[in-house]
């Protein structure tokens, strides 16, 4: 016994130093990144690296929200992730329904077609979406951006919904058919009450996909009333020449909103997460 | 597998047609659809002042030009993003009326046809008091015809820290022999290392191996554009001169090897690097950020080799597009940026970072009443482009672009190559650039 229980004292031991290396690994970019948005620019290009500011000035966030349009950014960049991830919610919900309970010819080819489509690198399709976009006068526009983003963000949505859908039992949603509920009834008083965890796992990932997005948005838009952080940041490059206070404290906080939206949502995350895995 | 209709088939191929030739006309209609009259794309300067300056001038000649504010479009576009960008509103058939294109890209973007023709524009520029720098030119000339408005005439000089050349009671070197005897008496390393020269896989790189190799009588083109001369008894001695300055006396601080473009800019700015050849973007950010360091630097010429100094520049220039539904409209906008008075008043804004084409604006106090640019004006009218003896053509772009000569000055410094078997490899590699741009 008394080995057994050593054993697993330094497997416990072995995972918690793996654990703290991994937090460091993960938290280490983070404290970076405030650090360098506090420092001055001639400590930020000094010869040694200080780890902790020497002056800590909040001059570079100053500069920030006075002379740049980064709360621009910001607004635009919530509009867009808010904006998408509530039309991929609608239409994955409605699209997984579908083809999780409907019968129609090409069911599986559709259902099979949504995996190929998210696979398809977004490199490959900037130039003929944007050719769509310009003709249809897209560009340039909230609106726009979000539709180019539901193409990829509901193909997956969509596959991992149906996954979920499946594995909650049809015959709670056949009683409802027989006490009189209509299909789509039976999708919002059943199935969806019973799928909040794979919602929030979709939400969560149409909400990051198109806030850290970068191409399409590079892309599709030109004017600052438009131009989310992703983009807006790249200013900070003149040239060869990187303005890395601004830089940073931006980064920082343009990675908060996705990092805040994961503590709050945390526990429905992890349990869409994991119950998608046994049941999907 | 179920039997189809002919109904079936009938509507299976209609809608199979529509999508696979909707791109093509969806990319043909795009352009006639576009409501701005006016689309201009703006590549951020170094000071708000320029780019505020810049803004209000696109709206000003829409005025005059009797465009309303909401037919045009201004679009900041990042340095960064801009080659992706207009890539693909090129092939999307949506490309800006008017934009900034660098060195190589007018003679890249002009072969592809899709640049208006501004001889009309130049010529006229030509025909102020004094002229233009002629330098310039090479950028910008396609058969003959200029193809781009030369907008700026952009000298690579040594960013030279004046103060340690005065500690030590040593004038700026003239040759690059003297260059290494001064580098070794004012560095300190690992503080302090005398080249900040860019060594990584960098366009920096050629830049700066070119720019020493110029001095040494060597060169990468003949001005044929054709004749490759890459494998040459002068670009060979002077690998071996940036060699010795690496490996014997160590003037060239090691992490040189990966630096990226801006590696050399952070080393001078840092005060870890007391010289750099780069343009002059680091004195234009220490106007900004750290004018105690700009009161002491020097931007001073490229010390001679036994072939004399060659100073390198490269010219910006700004480009129509074909494309563009209103063709008087964007060259109506090139003419009045271009207008002397409006023009300087955006030059003198960049606080040095842009060198005017006109020479007689460097008859303004600007540019006389400061000894750093004393030098400007001998640099931008004897400067060479970095495809020296050849011009800034595609494939002098692809060379520069593909990092080919980074690559052989590693082979030097890193696999410890002897520098002709390295320069012969990059000959080859050059000559299959060059030969399948001629192809076409």
């Amino acid at each position: 016994m008394r080995t057994v229980s050593g054993g697993r004292r330094a497997l416990k031991w072995i995972g918690n130093t793996l654990l703290a290396l991994m937090l460091v690994w993960t938290l280490v970019p983070f404290y970076w990144m405030i650090a360098t948005s506090l420092k001055k620019d001639k400590e930020i290009y000094g010869f040694e690296a200080t780890l902790v500011p020497r002056q800590p000035t909040l001059q570079n966030y100053v500069r920030l929200f006075d002379k740049t349009p980064f709360v621009k950014y910001l607004r635009n960049s919530t509009i867009v992730a808010v904006g998408n991830t509530l039309a991929s919610l609608a239409f994955a919900t409605l699209g997984a329904y579908a083809l999780a309970r409907l019968r129609f010819r090409g069911r599986g080819l559709i259902a099979r077609g949504l995996v190929f489509t998210y696979l398809v690198p977004p490199a490959l399709l900037f130039i003929p979406l944007f050719a769509v976009m310009s003709a249809l006068r897209l560009v340039d526009t909230h609106h726009g951006l979000v539709l180019t983003y539901l193409s990829f963000t509901v193909p997956f949505c969509t596959w991992l919904l149906m996954g979920y859908f499946r594995s909650v039992p049809i015959e709670l949603e056949e009683a409802a058919l027989v006490d009189g509920c209509t299909r789509l009834g039976s999708l919002f008083r059943v199935i969806l009450p019973m799928s909040l965890p794979a919602l929030a796992v979709v939400a969560f990932f149409a909400f990051t996909q198109s806030w850290n997005e970068f191409l399409y948005a590079n892309v599709f838009v030109n004017s600052v009333e438009v131009r989310t952080v992703t983009t807006g940041l790249t200013l900070f490059i003149v040239e060869d020449v990187f303005f890395w206070g601004p830089m940073m404290g931006a980064s920082f906080l343009s990675a908060l909103p996705p990092l805040l939206l994961y503590l709050v949502f945390q526990r429905w995350v992890v349990k869409g997460l994991t119950l998608g895995g046994v049941k999907g | 597998m179920a039997r189809m209709t002919r109904r079936q088939m009938l509507k299976t191929a209609t809608v199979a047609a529509a999508a696979t030739t909707s791109p093509w006309w969806l990319v043909k209609t795009s352009h006639a659809q576009r409501a701005k009259k006016i689309v201009f794309w703006h590549v951020p300067n170094f000071t708000p002042l320029a780019d505020e300056l810049q803004k209000q001038q696109v709206y000003e000649f829409a005025k005059q030009a009797g465009v309303k504010e909401g037919e045009v479009e201004y679009a900041t576009v990042a340095n960064e993003q801009f080659n992706a960008k207009l890539a693909a509103a090129i092939e999307a058939g949506n490309p800006p009326d008017v934009t900034r294109l660098y060195e190589s890209n007018v003679q890249f973007y002009a072969s592809g046809g899709h640049l208006l023709d501004v001889h009309d524009l130049v010529e006229k520029m030509r025909r102020e008091p004094k002229g233009i720098f002629e330098s310039a030119m090479a950028s910008v000339l396609v058969k003959g015809r200029a193809m781009g408005v030369p907008l700026a005439v952009n000298p690579w000089p040594v960013h030279a820290r004046m103060d340690l050349l005065e500690q030590a009671k040593l004038e700026y070197p003239k040759t690059w022999d003297e260059f290494i005897e001064t580098s070794k008496k004012i560095q300190s390393p690992p503080r302090l290392f005398a080249f900040g020269m860019c060594l990584g896989p960098v366009e920096d790189t050629t830049d700066n191996v070119m720019n020493l190799l110029w001095c040494y009588g060597g060169k990468m083109v003949e001005a044929d554009n054709k004749t490759v001369v890459m494998a040459s008894k002068e670009n060979e001695a002077g690998v071996k001169v940036i060699e010795a300055m690496f490996k014997t006396h160590k003037i060239i601080p090691p992490g040189a090897l990966s630096w990226d473009n801006s590696g050399n800019n952070k080393a001078y700015q840092s005060k870890q690097a007391a010289f750099v050849m780069n343009p002059s973007s680091i004195y234009a950010y220490l106007d900004g950020n750290d004018k105690d360091l700009q009161k002491v630097t020097g931007l001073m010429p490229v010390p001679a080799g036994p072939k004399g100094t060659v100073n390198q520049i490269d010219t910006w220039a700004y480009g129509a597009f074909k494309k563009t539904p209103y063709p008087e409209l964007a060259k109506g906008l090139l003419d009045y940026f271009m207008t002397p008075a409006n023009y300087d008043r955006i030059i003198q804004s960049t606080g040095g970072r842009w060198v005017p084409v006109y020479k007689r604006l460097f008859d303004s106090p600007f540019w006389r009443e400061r000894p750093a640019f004393q030098h400007f004006i001998k640099m931008a009218e004897t400067g060479v482009p970095v495809s020296y003896a050849g011009s800034p053509t595609p494939a002098a772009g692809e060379v520069l672009n593909t990092h080919v000569i980074p690559k052989m000055i590693q082979r030097v410094l890193v696999d410890n190559w002897e520098a002709a078997k390295a320069l012969d490899e990059c000959h080859k590699r050059i000559v299959e650039i060059y030969a399948r741009n001629a192809r076409g």
